[in-house]
């Protein structure tokens, strides 16, 4: 019985030190994402995007942390909660599902790029429906980091257009989100005339939040 | 009909009758003719031509308004942001994406503004199956015709389609299909392809930016961030309903609301409408019917790359379609939304996706939406205070080769509109082909139902009307069977998928039975 127990808690201490520790610190704050969970993102975000392919924007330089906690500021509690199963098991998998090369069960952050583009194909290339599917949630969520990302997008050329919105009755009725009829920012004075229907031109800039910053 | 209003004190008048988040510091108790609930294109018409009839009406809304300072310019944040269950929402089964808006103006925010009038032969079979004597296409008409002139719905103009969308038309041309320029609720449109996370040019015409502003200036009291949780009833009447206040995007609840009323108009959505009436005690369920019979347009996209860039940021969300296969059962579209939803089709990791994400500049997408008759599922309210439903759907086998003849003409299209490649999206087939031989397969039997990549985002049927009390939950003009004064007015009420783009019809439908209920009071 003794012995029972003395196992369970060397085993409960080696998960835990698994699942919590010697995870590096980060410089900046994040409001959502535990330290593990920004690991996790930049790791896999690294080898689903290698450097030098045909999109000349790298995984590793896309802030996916940084759009992921943003993205739960206003996702819905049970998905973020789902997003998170997502993020431990990918960290977690090779306890089940080795990388190939030495040290393989090591947690997916910790293992070398080569490694976790193996583990990746192995979800992705599987014969398992259940595994195929866990595979593109994954792929979604750093996609959707990955495509968001202004200089992915001007790359694509599909960055928004910066253009003047006409102020309709409406803007003048609705009230910036949470803030009451007093943060309205427009009158009726500032009314302008409804869109003319003229297409967009398109060598128009792009939207400040989307444009090339200089460093 | 775009607002342009010239009386400020008019202004603050219709300021004072919509509520916000903000503005609540207590429980509220109101009373009105009619409480219609849910903002979306058929609880809007309701309240505005209730309104316009001389009705105190009352129109509440779970989800904030926005404007375009509150747009999220990039899809995913959007989605999180104007989606329920922060567009992540799947059903059980087979599994399929759908989505349903919280925001003033419901899913008119932010959908594509497509305005198909199905033809008449879907009415008739309406009328035939659920023994509904009324409602055909030409004691509809009228009703179209109104709301087509408020919303100034028209074909998509030439100078705005972009490439996208005459490429699809020359795919089409090619191939002696038919097709057209879709009719969309739009004025004045740039062709800025926005549609899905919300117009910056104002140019949509979404409800809260029509219908809700003309209802505001007719009297209607706009409550918003109010999750209604209970219909409160006695016997075969409803007296109101009852709910809470809710943040925006976190959901905490916060005072409590009651509103009396006359007549309750439920607008809730087909997913939303049946979950409110299982959590008020099974109301209007003598049938059995309320969350039965669900059923989706499942749609399914190809995507396609052109030799040269086809700019394709610029151009209508979605102009030209084509009816042709309609009698068949499925539809054609152009599509685009942003890359960061597109791209969770994209096949591949790595090397290959970004070789694929590379392309994006010379892709096009395209879809068809498919009436998958047989295909049914359920619709049960979750345990709390939610409005968020547990689905359930099945594809059943039978449909699944109407899937693939819609996949197939698809791909003949882009070959025939000049594609040197597809992605067909489907699991287990190669995921780029190259020729229209090789398309060939999405034919067979080598695709399987839970081979595709699906979506439904048109759902149908949870509170079907159906002329024998013992059939569905509503008559032909929305009333439940079972209750003197509680009103349906979403797509649940359509007896089954229309075959085309829901919005205009459930529109008309909502003009008809607003008429009615204005006769009643």
């Amino acid at each position: 019985m003794e012995l029972a127990a003395a196992i369970f808690v060397v085993l409960l201490g080696l998960g835990l030190r698994r699942l919590l520790s010697g995870y590096p610190t980060t410089s900046r704050s994040y409001r959502h994402l535990r330290r593990r969970e920004i690991a996790l993102l930049r790791a896999a975000t690294d080898a689903m995007f290698p450097a030098r392919g045909a999109v000349p924007v790298a995984g590793a330089d896309v802030d996916a942390p940084g759009y992921v906690d943003t993205w739960f500021d206003v996702l819905h509690p049970l998905r973020r909660f789902q997003i998170r199963l997502l993020l431990l098991l990918f960290e977690q998998v090779t306890l089940v599902f080795w990388a190939p090369g030495p040290r393989g069960w090591r947690r997916f952050s910790a293992l070398s790029l080569q490694q976790r583009i193996e583990v990746l194909r192995g979800w992705y290339s599987s014969h398992w429906f259940a595994r195929r599917l866990v595979f593109t949630a994954l792929r979604s969520v750093l996609g959707i980091a990955y495509l968001g990302d202004p200089a992915t997008m001007r790359f694509l050329r599909v960055a928004p257009y910066d253009f003047e919105s006409p102020v309709l009755d409406a803007d003048v009725l609705y009230p910036p989100i949470g803030q009451g009829p007093d943060a309205i920012v427009y009158g009726p004075e500032d009314r302008s005339p409804p869109s003319d229907g003229v297409p967009i031109d398109l060598d128009s800039p792009v939207h400040p939040d989307y444009a090339e910053r200089p460093l | 009909m775009s607002v342009q209003l010239t009386d400020p004190a008019e202004l603050l008048a219709m300021r004072g009758r919509l509520r916000v988040f903000a503005q609540y510091d207590r429980d509220v108790r109101e009373s009105a003719d009619v409480v219609v609930v849910g903002s979306g294109p058929a609880g809007s018409v309701v309240a505005y031509e209730l309104a316009a009839a001389g009705h105190d009406v009352i129109l509440l809304e779970e989800g904030p308004p926005f404007t375009p300072r509150e747009f999220a310019l990039e899809g995913g944040l959007s989605m999180a942001r104007t989606m329920r269950e922060s567009g992540l929402r799947t059903t059980a089964g087979s599994i399929m994406p759908t989505m349903q808006a919280i925001c003033l103006g419901g899913g008119s925010l932010v959908n594509s503004a497509i305005c198909v009038r199905p033809p008449p032969t879907v009415f008739d079979a309406w009328s035939e199956m659920f023994e509904l004597e009324h409602t055909t296409r030409a004691e509809l008409d009228a009703h179209f015709d109104a709301v087509g002139e408020f919303l100034g719905i028209a074909p998509t103009p030439e100078d705005v389609l972009g490439k996208r969308n005459t490429l699809f038309r020359d795919g089409c041309d090619a191939l002696g299909i038919s097709s057209e320029p879709i009719a969309r609720n739009v004025r004045g449109c740039k062709g800025t392809g926005e549609c899905f996370t919300g117009c910056r040019n104002r140019a949509k015409q979404s409800m809260d930016i029509s219908y809700i502003p003309e209802a505001l200036r007719l009297g209607t009291r706009v409550f918003t961030s109010v999750q209604v949780q209970h219909i409160l009833s006695e016997g075969t009447r409803v007296r109101g309903v009852e709910g809470q206040v809710v943040e925006p995007f976190t959901g905490k609840r916060s005072y409590k609301l009651h509103f009396d009323a006359q007549l309750v108009v439920l607008a809730a959505g087909c997913m939303a409408t049946p979950v409110l009436l299982q959590k008020s005690g099974n109301l209007a369920n003598r049938s059995d019917q309320v969350g039965r019979n669900l059923q989706f347009h499942p749609g399914i996209a190809v995507a396609g790359v052109f030799p040269e860039p086809i700019d394709v940021q610029f151009g209508a969300t979605q102009g030209y379609q084509s009816l042709e296969f309609l009698e068949r059962g499925f539809k054609l579209e152009s599509l685009w939304a942003p890359p960061a939803v597109m791209a969770v089709r994209t096949p591949g990791f790595g090397h290959e996706l970004l070789q694929h994400f590379s392309a994006i500049p010379r892709t096009a997408a395209w879809d068809a939406i498919c009436s998958t008759h047989r295909s049914l599922g359920t619709v049960r309210a979750r345990r709390g205070a939610t409005l968020d439903p547990a689905l359930r759907w099945h594809l059943h086998p039978d449909d699944a080769p109407l899937l693939r003849e819609a996949l197939h003409t698809l791909a003949r299209l882009f070959f025939a509109a000049g594609a040197e490649r597809i992605l067909p999206g489907v699991a287990r087939l190669s995921p780029v082909m190259h020729s229209a031989d090789e398309a060939r397969v999405l034919l067979t039997e080598a695709v399987q139902g839970r081979d595709l990549v699906t979506g439904g985002n048109h759902v149908f049927s949870t509170t079907r009307m159906h002329g024998r009390a013992e059939a569905g939950v509503v008559d032909e003009i929305g009333r439940c069977h079972d209750l003197d004064n509680l009103y349906i007015a979403d797509t649940g009420i359509f007896p089954r998928c229309p075959s085309v783009n829901p919005m205009y019809t459930a529109m008309a439908l909502a003009r008809r039975q607003a008429h009615a209920i204005s006769d009643r009071l």
